[in-house]
């Protein structure tokens, strides 16, 4: 196209401008045709995958998790909505909603024992407790995958790790390490002191009595002041089974 | 009722649940069931009304009597294995009228023929039955484990017959691997079907990337010509990502997919009751708890609400979402405001008691009327703005009023009035008299 001066010219040019978005709407319509048919195809393919497969899903948690893992592998999120395919076809959305729901509950009544802290074993167990009519099984695995999706209402849903077990955290606040160290500490006996913080990670003691408070004050630690040598002890209800352990009740002469 | 002489008898527990052979899984139960066998001999026996319970190994009729009732609970056990043949039912017009019912070929226990009609009069799923039948009969569950259900009469590894026997931590572990071996065959092609589906899938994922980008760069190029086509295409586009299980960044042009725009619809009619309920403001998790369970059946994903919510601001709706800066994110009215919150705030902390002990959060929320954790936020954000002093002790957060601005530099001292009990109110007499500096 020759460029010409003048209303002739900026005429053509807004022509060749035309033409090429025309050409370009063409092209782009071709493509989501294609897009179209793909998205049909794969529909259909799901589905037969769906149609013998659903209840090995449903009824078995490895299964499950390593659909999970392939899922995750090629890009695709299967619970990113419940309007997707994999929910409508599969039916695991539900599933995972549902207990991403009970966990709520579940944190929410512990919360006022163990200060929004709690342990992933017990989170399971008591799920498991409270879907003892449901037929379906489960797994550690869909736990973590049901708080994983919650972490994006805010609320500070998460797991983290403290040493070797896993806890789940409902509340928004946030853990620094020194924090996290106690916890681990902790799961020894389920209650630290100053002195053994003092001196098994070797801190100063006002940052160990620093970090016990602040997790005093969050609600994560209880203090025990009614033992023999005197000594206060901060216990942890999150990393404790309380079944595992035996009180012995010492009275305190007066 | 007539006479069962064709079929054992299943035993029961004193609960009324009947016992379950080694390994054997309840797979359906179905109430209202009549169990008629046609015999040779033209004389017909019948079991009406009972309970039909299928499992992996049998299927089991109870009847439906209760335990209170003379007549002793008639029971019958026919074992998947002695089915030799299921009758396809015959689709006509009398059948969607008449209940459904299904017809085998069965080898009864003195070894004759027998055709047993099953009919279902109750509201069934009547395909899902049929294909738990067919799933059940066809799984064989009672050959694999032939070998664990010889009874254990002596002690020791082996049993009687010199298979190996389920006990002590070798059992356990033969006992897994057995498991493994049987879920194995079954599942091997199902991850064969997994691998074939997913390399499908990755296909679209990297087709839905470049869409992905399309609906990006759209956004910033100039279109000085905004049909309907485009916008309805770039809402058909959202659509596809969702099905295909990829979150689709909602820009500042896109109005999402249709499925969360109807989704925001509901959700804000939704949420009006427990704005009101809870005072004005409704933390987000909260509302997925409520709304999934309101729905029952076709829950929502965290990921749907928080995209349905995040497009409230572009659509008209009297709510809003809003998010704090410790990261709690929540639902409050459009006509809300903060500085009314404020104001109630402010004249709870100027309270005698308040003066005194101040206020923590539950206080707050009592006065205020809102949850517990939303008045933390406010006076935590009233802190922010000046308005209010924390105080930090081994009890928790207290919030006093903030006095600090009214501190005139050139009369720091304040007077004390020697009969000191009425301080407080002495003080706020002297500051808000003085005046000028608020």
């Amino acid at each position: 196209m020759r460029r010409r001066p003048g209303i002739g010219g900026l005429q053509t040019a807004a022509a060749a401008r035309d033409q090429y978005r025309l050409l370009g709407e063409n092209v782009a319509k071709l493509r989501t045709d294609l897009m179209k048919e793909q998205l049909a195809t794969f529909r259909a393919q799901l589905e037969d995958f769906a149609r013998k497969h659903k209840n090995d899903i449903r009824k078995n948690p490895a299964f499950r998790s390593q659909f999970h893992e392939m899922c995750a592998k090629v890009g695709v999120d299967p619970l990113a909505s419940n309007k997707g395919f994999w929910a409508e076809l599969l039916g695991i959305g539900d599933f995972y909603y549902e207990i991403g729901v009970q966990i709520v509950d579940i944190c929410l009544a512990t919360r006022p024992h163990n200060g929004g802290l709690i342990n992933l074993q017990e989170l399971c167990n008591l799920l498991r407790q409270r879907r003892k009519s449901d037929r379906e099984a489960v797994s550690e695995d869909d736990c973590l995958r049901a708080i994983s999706k919650l972490k994006v209402l805010g609320s500070g849903f998460e797991v983290i790790s403290v040493g070797k077990k896993k806890l789940v955290r409902s509340v928004p606040t946030e853990l620094n390490k020194d924090h996290n160290e106690i916890l681990e500490l902790a799961q020894a006996q389920g209650f630290v002191t100053v002195d053994e913080v003092e001196k098994q990670l070797v801190w100063t003691s006002g940052r160990a009595i620093d970090a016990l408070d602040t997790l005093l004050e969050d609600g994560l630690a209880m203090i025990d002041d009614g033992h023999r040598d005197g000594k206060r002890r901060y216990w942890f209800p999150c990393v404790v089974h309380l079944s595992q352990y035996e009180f012995s009740l010492t009275y305190v002469e007066t | 009722m007539g006479n069962n002489r064709l079929f054992e008898t299943a035993t029961l527990t004193s609960s009324g649940r009947p016992v379950f052979l080694p390994n054997e899984v309840e797979c359906q139960l179905l109430s209202n069931v009549d169990l008629e066998a046609e015999e040779e001999s033209s004389s017909l026996f019948s079991l009406q009304s009972g309970l039909l319970i299928l499992t992996t190994h049998r299927l089991l009729w109870f009847s439906s009597s209760s335990s209170s009732s003379a007549a002793p609970p008639v029971s019958a056990s026919i074992p998947l294995a002695s089915i030799t043949h299921i009758f396809s039912p015959k689709k006509s017009i009398k059948s969607i009228f008449t209940s459904h019912r299904i017809r085998f070929q069965v080898t009864a226990t003195d070894s004759r023929s027998v055709v047993i009609k099953v009919v279902v009069r109750g509201k069934v799923d009547w395909d899902g039955f049929l294909g738990n039948v067919w799933d059940c009969w066809r799984g064989r569950a009672w050959e694999s484990f032939d070998t664990s259900e010889r009874p254990c009469a002596s002690g020791g590894l082996y049993g009687t017959d010199g298979s190996v026997r389920m006990v002590g931590v070798a059992g356990i572990l033969r006992k897994e691997q057995e498991m493994w071996e049987t879920t194995d065959k079954s599942l091997q092609d199902a991850f064969q079907d997994l691998n074939a589906l997913m390399s499908k899938a990755k296909e679209m994922v990297m087709l839905a990337e470049k869409m992905r980008q399309k609906l990006l760069s759209g956004s910033s190029t100039q279109t000085s010509s905004t049909n309907e086509d485009e916008i309805g295409s770039k809402e058909e586009m959202h659509d596809w990502l969702l099905s295909v299980g990829i979150v689709s960044p909602v820009t500042k042009e896109s109005v999402g997919a249709l499925y969360h725009q109807q989704l925001l619809r509901q959700l804000a009619d939704f949420v009006r009751n427990p704005l009101e309920r809870a005072g004005g403001m409704i933390n987000l998790i909260d509302i997925y708890c409520l709304f999934n369970r309101a729905r029952g059946t076709e829950l929502i994903s965290p990921d749907d609400l928080m995209q349905a919510c995040s497009l409230w601001q572009k659509f008209d709706v009297p709510v809003m979402l809003r998010k704090f800066d410790s990261g709690v994110m929540v639902i409050q009215n459009k006509s809300h405001s903060d500085e009314e919150i404020f104001n109630r705030i402010r004249a709870v902390v100027k309270k005698s008691e308040a003066l005194r002990a101040g206020i923590s959060a539950s206080d707050a929320a009592i006065t205020i009327g809102i949850a517990p954790a939303m008045a933390k936020e406010y006076l935590l954000s009233a802190e922010s703005k000046g308005l209010l002093c924390r105080d930090i002790s081994p009890d928790g957060f207290r919030f006093y009023i903030n006095l600090f601005p009214n501190i005139d530099s050139l009369d720091v001292y304040l007077e004390m009035r020697a009969s000191s009990k009425k301080w407080p109110l002495m003080v706020e007499q002297k500051w808000w008299r003085g005046g000028g500096q608020s």
